[in-house]
């Protein structure tokens, strides 16, 4: 086991509905999805964007697709349209997730390691 | 097997005509759809029709509309947008110029109007519906009714479909769901109707406008593969190839640019859906938790399995209203000590505002380069960087508050640390805030009607 940041072993993308931050998280694998499924708790992620939601936290597994839906109460300063936040529609709050800290075993960071390679190969870059 | 061949065209506002105009060249689709309208812009259109009663549609449709036509009509290909906007009668009257100064021929052009909802919502009311907010869960619109400059629900598809059944070549709509440009193609072409018998043929309609309609946004844009994504200044609008028995292929048009694969339809699946066991469109609800991803080539993506439940008796309507202005100011600091300037002029900043007794309704200052976007959740580090900017905004009752925010700031100019550097200053802003809410579907009096061009 080793303290990975979740970047390692999912991609993520979030968007807004309103004064929801909606973030989409996608683990690069089967295993992976298992562990984040475990890891990623409502609690958990309100502490870790600490000031900047101020509501509840909804997780949605979507194991079809290895993923995970995360929703984000009053976490957009009002929503895009009176926010004073730069990022009106907090497109940067799925990217602000990757930064979390997960503990994951060795044989899981290889299988994000091999997908990223996959990803590179299959598209014609080193 | 029949399948229908659809692709989107727009996906708000100002998006990039090539892509459209390259889909409608190169590829074999039936039918584009085309969205301009994100929540806050109907209160915008509304504004300006307000002001000039032949305006309040997405202007943008006249030079695209003059691109695309030439190309669309000889290959038959047929076209649903929103950019009706705040007024589809005007936009549909501005298309049948276009048409006849092209000599395009002789058209039909239907025409979808009516959810605007502002005119009767106080009988709505009377009639004892409470408009909730769906975000903040206040019970009803009493706090701002005065203050209120648009309202419009989201229908569906049910129009679109009685004008392509009608003979329409092009549909313009005013606010349809985004979803209901794609599901009312697809409900016209395969012989659909709401009984429950295409409850889940309806749901991958859902399912495939949503993958779609945010145009560049499945096909490599705002994307995770940003890396591999191929000659991504070329490109490609994605494209759904929709089978009768409610599977589809997710592309993109050939020869473009772009990358369609597994990862961008999931970003994409995932996008702005809130719980994706009740996706929640007029025209139908979908269960992304049900369906099944299957890459199927290069830039093909093969969806099956989608599943879903009846349409719901509500539609969503989105409420806009004047709720005061923002004044913004911002400054850059340079190496050495970029940060600790940041932080100093910070602390003059609150005080002037102090000593100016200005009230906010809200404050907000980011160090730029630092935390203006991952706020609390970044950790503050004084890595002696290169530069730093200290963005000031605020929120206030009135654009005389919102004014002296702007002006404070440029006093840093010559009153802040060595090296202050600025760009151009920020004008005020009033604000218009949204109450997302719902309405009975049955209250909605949405029409539409057929344009004909000779």
């Amino acid at each position: 086991m080793k303290k990975v940041l979740l970047r390692e072993l999912a991609f993520a993308r979030s968007g807004d509905k309103g004064d929801v931050s909606d973030v989409g998280i996608m683990a690069k694998s089967k295993n992976i999805y298992d562990l984040l499924v475990k890891t990623l708790t409502p609690e958990k992620i309100k502490e870790h964007f600490k000031g900047m939601v101020k509501g509840d936290v909804e997780v949605y597994p979507m194991p079809n697709i290895n993923s995970i839906e995360i929703v984000l109460r009053q976490a957009l300063g009002g929503g895009a349209t009176c926010t004073l936040r730069f990022d009106q529609t907090g497109k940067s709050m799925g990217q602000a997730l990757l930064r979390l800290q997960v503990e994951a075993d060795d044989s899981l960071v290889q299988e994000a390691e091999e997908v990223d390679a996959s990803i590179r190969k299959r598209f014609g870059h080193k | 097997m029949k399948k229908v061949i659809i692709g989107s065209g727009s996906a708000y506002w100002g998006d990039m005509l090539e892509p459209a105009l390259e889909m409608a060249e190169r590829s074999d689709v039936q039918y584009i759809g085309f969205d301009h309208l994100a929540e806050l812009t109907m209160a915008i259109l509304n504004r300006m029709k307000a002001k000039n009663p032949e305006s309040g549609y997405i202007q943008d449709i006249i030079p695209w509309m003059k691109k695309l036509l030439p190309v669309t009509v000889p290959k038959g290909i047929k076209m649903v947008t929103d950019a009706g906007g705040a007024n589809p009668i005007q936009a549909a009257l501005q298309v049948k110029k276009i048409i006849k100064d092209l000599n395009l021929g002789g058209m039909k052009i239907g025409v979808v109007y009516g959810d605007d909802i502002l005119p009767y919502i106080d009988d709505i009311r009377s009639q004892g519906w409470q408009f909730k907010n769906l975000d903040t869960g206040e019970e009803d619109i009493d706090r701002i009714r005065e203050n209120i400059v648009a309202a419009n629900a989201y229908v569906g598809a049910d129009l679109i479909i009685e004008e392509l059944m009608n003979g329409a070549d092009i549909v313009i709509t005013g606010r349809v769901s985004d979803n209901a440009l794609y599901v009312g193609p697809l409900m016209y072409e395969f012989g659909w109707d709401y009984s429950d018998k295409y409850i889940n043929k309806i749901a991958a309609a859902v399912t495939i406008g949503h993958i779609i309609e945010c145009s560049a946004c499945v096909t490599g844009g705002m994307s995770n593969m940003w890396r591999v994504s191929e000659r991504p200044w070329e490109i490609g609008f994605p494209i759904a190839e929709f089978y009768e028995n409610g599977e589809a292929i997710i592309t993109k048009t050939p020869g473009s640019g772009g990358i369609v694969n597994e990862w961008t339809v999931k970003e994409h699946l995932l996008y702005e859906i809130m719980d994706p066991t009740n996706y929640i469109m007029p025209d139908g609800v979908s269960d992304f938790t049900a369906l099944q991803l299957t890459e199927d080539g290069q830039n093909r993506v093969k969806v099956t399995n989608m599943k879903g439940k009846k349409r719901p008796d509500t539609l969503k309507v989105c409420i806009g209203y004047r709720d005061g202005f923002i004044g913004e100011g911002l400054v850059f600091f340079p190496w050495p000590d970029a940060l600790e300037k940041a932080i100093w002029t910070e602390k003059w900043i609150r005080e002037r505002f102090k000593r100016l007794g200005l009230e906010f309704k809200e404050l907000r200052i980011d160090y730029m380069g630092v935390n203006m976007l991952h706020g609390e959740a970044a950790p503050l580090e004084d890595k002696d960087m290169n530069e730093v900017g200290l963005r000031i905004a605020g929120r206030t009752k009135t654009w005389e508050e919102a004014e002296v925010i702007r002006r404070e700031a440029t006093h840093l100019w010559t009153m802040g640390p060595i090296g202050v550097s600025f760009g151009v200053p920020l004008n005020v802003r009033p604000v218009i805030a949204l109450w997302p809410s719902l309405v009975p579907r049955e209250v909605v009096r949405p029409q539409s009607e057929i344009m004909e061009v000779n």
